[in-house]
């Protein structure tokens, strides 16, 4: 037999891939917020799936709105260390900001000092995509929206997180009425209308978002308060 | 994003597998642990393939590439065969198989043993490293395991072992392997190739010999 | 040329792509499916499942796509990675095999489509990214044998009486090692399928959506396509209406339809 005959006819040239470990200091857990403002509430939502990163699921319980006032929720998706450290910084300072004022921070003001402590970690940023929303000292719903490092921008409605690409269309088409000449009805949604909106922007973005899913947060901020409500979504 | 590792990693044999000579026959042994990254892809795995009736060939490396070794010697083998009209020796096999490890070595990644009986020289082992190399040995072992038995093997050795004492060194050699190399494991696989027989034997998980575990 | 008389392919092409990777270039990622697909032998033959979801990126590309492939009237194949690969692939192989049943008259058996896929993916290096559960009945002399094979993008292959691959193949295999037992009846065979696609569905978020099971015996194949579908949407608002003239109006036009037209072509023998 020759010996070219005992080639494998199969085989070409093979590259050898390398691989080199090193630390990474940041991982996204996923996960979508929204909120929508009106005159007099604010509406928002975050599901509570917490990843891996890949294809894993962490928890499927994980709330991603946080109480900071009774007119005032912070709604962050990335990170989930960073997003602790950044309630816990946050937290401290308005329960200081308290004790020497005798009052709680305006919601406008939390949104200024979010901004403050954000960029305050900017070459080693907080991992972070928060929304800031409540209502300010008129009882007038508002949202502010952010990057990682702290630009920020007072809207009437936002999201943020692996979902925010789904979401923010449907919100500007329903919500902000962009580029539409007929308008029916009021310019603004009632707060039925907003939750009733809100609820199926996370449950679409549940559908085709890996990374949205398990259950939602869905928390209406108005004169009397802050209120929490559990809802359903998918669990695959 | 990346899939998860075990997703794309090409399947290895991170293996521990031997053979032995005694006087009319072989025996050989391996553990059952196929691996893709940390992934135990097949826990029962036979990595003692058959060449030809008393040929087999022990398998280590990258499992798709000694799997197409193998099919290819196995057919050039049985036609080799046809040609002679005659039982094939085992060095034949084992020639083929260096063949093919030597002139393709930079696309592979195969360790294989070849033994088995022929009516020449009655049981006979051929190691075939990674580079091709061809080397008869009165025993020979392989792949990521055999690294922990090289000093063991050269003590517990004796010339002239029965089939049965060949069995026993084999058994213990394969038990202490798959104990420290986290690639190997499973069950034991054995195959006693003699005159008369081929003869398979397993030995589960819970039966294999137990040395200190500390 | 050394290799000029040589058979297979060279991956110049697969290099120069990587390397154009190296400067920072991403091509679009191809439509995957994080998948997870098993089998099980039972008593009289073969059960295959999968789930539904195909994956680009973050992001869900189909809800309800099948995965579980036809390959000859006793012989099925799930896939999982690249779509386009697993669905070629299985293709190919199932068209070379119905020329081959054609050339000898016979059905044709699980181990042939076995090796031909192998050798294909083996020819490939890896760079056909099929992972694939190949499953089937060979009735020969009137005895039926079940079987059941993975086979990896390398070209590597395994038998045993369950198994499981794809993204959520680890989920899957959990609910097997805990469950499987020798000699189930059908009815046992798919319910394990089911539970063991559903662990992936809940527990690997590139799986997701339904379960297709698809049964091989020697009385035929049941295709049970959305076997369960435990992922129906849970909420819906009131449906979106726009009312005429939300879009403005640019231009207007009007276009003739087309007529019937004849036409003449000129046929010619050559030679």
């Amino acid at each position: 037999m020759m010996m070219d005959d005992l080639k494998l006819t199969a085989l070409p040239e093979k590259e050898v891939p390398i691989s080199h470990h090193r630390f990474e200091p940041y991982v996204d857990n996923g996960g979508t917020v929204l909120a929508v403002a009106g005159s007099n509430y604010c509406i928002v939502a975050g599901d509570t799936r917490m990843s891996d990163g890949g294809y894993g699921i962490q928890t499927r319980h994980y709330t991603k709105v946080f109480k900071l006032t009774d007119k005032c929720v912070i709604a962050t998706s990335g990170m989930q260390a960073d997003t602790i450290a950044l309630r816990k910084r946050l937290d401290t300072q308005l329960r200081q900001y308290e004790r020497d004022h005798g009052k709680s921070m305006s919601t406008p003001a939390i949104a200024q000092f979010l901004s403050n402590t954000l960029y305050h970690k900017r070459f080693f940023p907080f991992y972070t995509f928060n929304l800031v929303a409540g209502v300010d000292e008129d009882g007038i719903g508002c949202v502010w929206t952010y990057d990682a490092v702290g630009s920020h921008e007072r809207v009437r409605f936002s999201s943020q997180g692996s979902g925010n690409q789904l979401i923010q269309p449907l919100l500007d088409n329903q919500v902000g009425k962009f580029n539409q000449q007929i308008v029916d009805g009021p310019r603004e949604l009632s707060a039925e209308q907003a939750l009733s909106l809100v609820k199926d922007a996370i449950t679409s973005a549940g559908e085709r978002d890996i990374y949205t899913g398990d259950f939602a947060d869905i928390v209406t901020i108005d004169q009397k308060g802050v209120h929490f409500e559990k809802f359903d979504l998918k669990l695959d | 994003m990346e899939a998860p590792e075990w997703v794309d990693n090409a399947v290895d044999l991170g293996t521990t597998i031997m053979a032995v000579e005694f006087d009319g026959g072989v025996v050989m042994g391996a553990d059952s642990r196929t691996t893709t990254g940390a992934y135990i892809a097949n826990r029962v795995t036979n990595k003692i393939t058959p060449i030809h009736e008393k040929i087999y060939c022990c398998r280590s490396g990258s499992a798709a590439d000694t799997q197409a070794i193998s099919d290819y010697v196995r057919y050039y083998l049985e036609m080799h065969t046809q040609e002679l009209d005659d039982q094939p020796v085992v060095k034949t096999a084992a020639s083929l198989f260096q063949l093919l490890c030597y002139n393709n070595k930079n696309n592979l990644m195969a360790g294989i043993i070849v033994a088995g009986w022929d009516k020449d020289k009655g049981g006979s082992v051929y190691n075939i490293s990674l580079g091709g190399s061809m080397i008869k040995q009165p025993f020979a072992m392989s792949g990521s395991g055999s690294t922990y038995l090289y000093g063991h093997c050269d003590a517990q050795f004796k010339p002239g072992m029965t089939k049965e004492e060949c069995v026993k060194f084999v058994q213990n050699a394969l038990a202490l392997a798959m104990f420290r190399d986290g690639s190997s494991g499973g069950v034991i696989r054995l195959c006693i190739i003699d005159k008369e027989n081929v003869e398979r034997r397993t030995i589960p998980g819970n039966q294999l010999p137990r040395f200190w575990e500390g | 040329m050394e290799n000029l008389n040589r058979g297979g392919f060279t991956f110049d092409l697969c290099k120069r792509n990587d390397l154009i990777e190296k400067t920072g270039l991403k091509m679009k990622g191809f439509l995957k499916t994080g998948t997870t697909i098993v089998g099980v032998v039972y008593k009289d033959g073969v059960v295959l499942g999968a789930d539904t979801r195909a994956t680009e990126g973050p992001i869900v590309a189909d809800k309800n796509c099948e995965k579980i492939h036809y390959i000859a009237d006793n012989i099925y194949c799930c896939g999982a990675g690249t779509a386009a690969d697993t669905e070629n692939t299985t293709n190919l192989i199932s068209s070379k095999l119905k020329l081959h049943q054609l050339a000898t008259g016979k059905q044709p058996r699980v181990i042939t489509a076995l090796t031909m896929l192998k050798q294909m993916l083996f020819k490939y290096q890896g760079h056909v990214s099929a992972a694939l559960i190949l499953g089937g009945v060979d009735v020969i002399g009137g005895v039926v044998t079940p079987s059941l094979f993975t086979i990896h993008p390398h070209g590597s292959t395994d038998q045993l009486p369950y198994v499981t691959m794809g993204s959520g193949s680890l989920a899957a295999m959990a609910i097997f090692e805990a469950f499987y037992k020798k000699d189930m009846t059908k009815l046992e065979a798919m319910t394990l399928v089911a539970d063991a696609i559903k662990s992936g569905i809940f527990n690997d978020l590139g799986s997701g959506s339904n379960v297709d099971v698809t049964v091989i015996s020697q009385e035929g194949v049941e295709i049970h396509r959305g076997y369960e579908k435990p992922n129906e949407r849970k909420y819906r608002s009131n449906p979106y209406n726009f009312k005429k003239g939300t879009a403005p109006v640019l231009s207007t036009s009007t276009l003739e339809p087309l007529g019937s037209r004849i036409i003449i072509e000129d046929v010619t023998m050559e030679g």
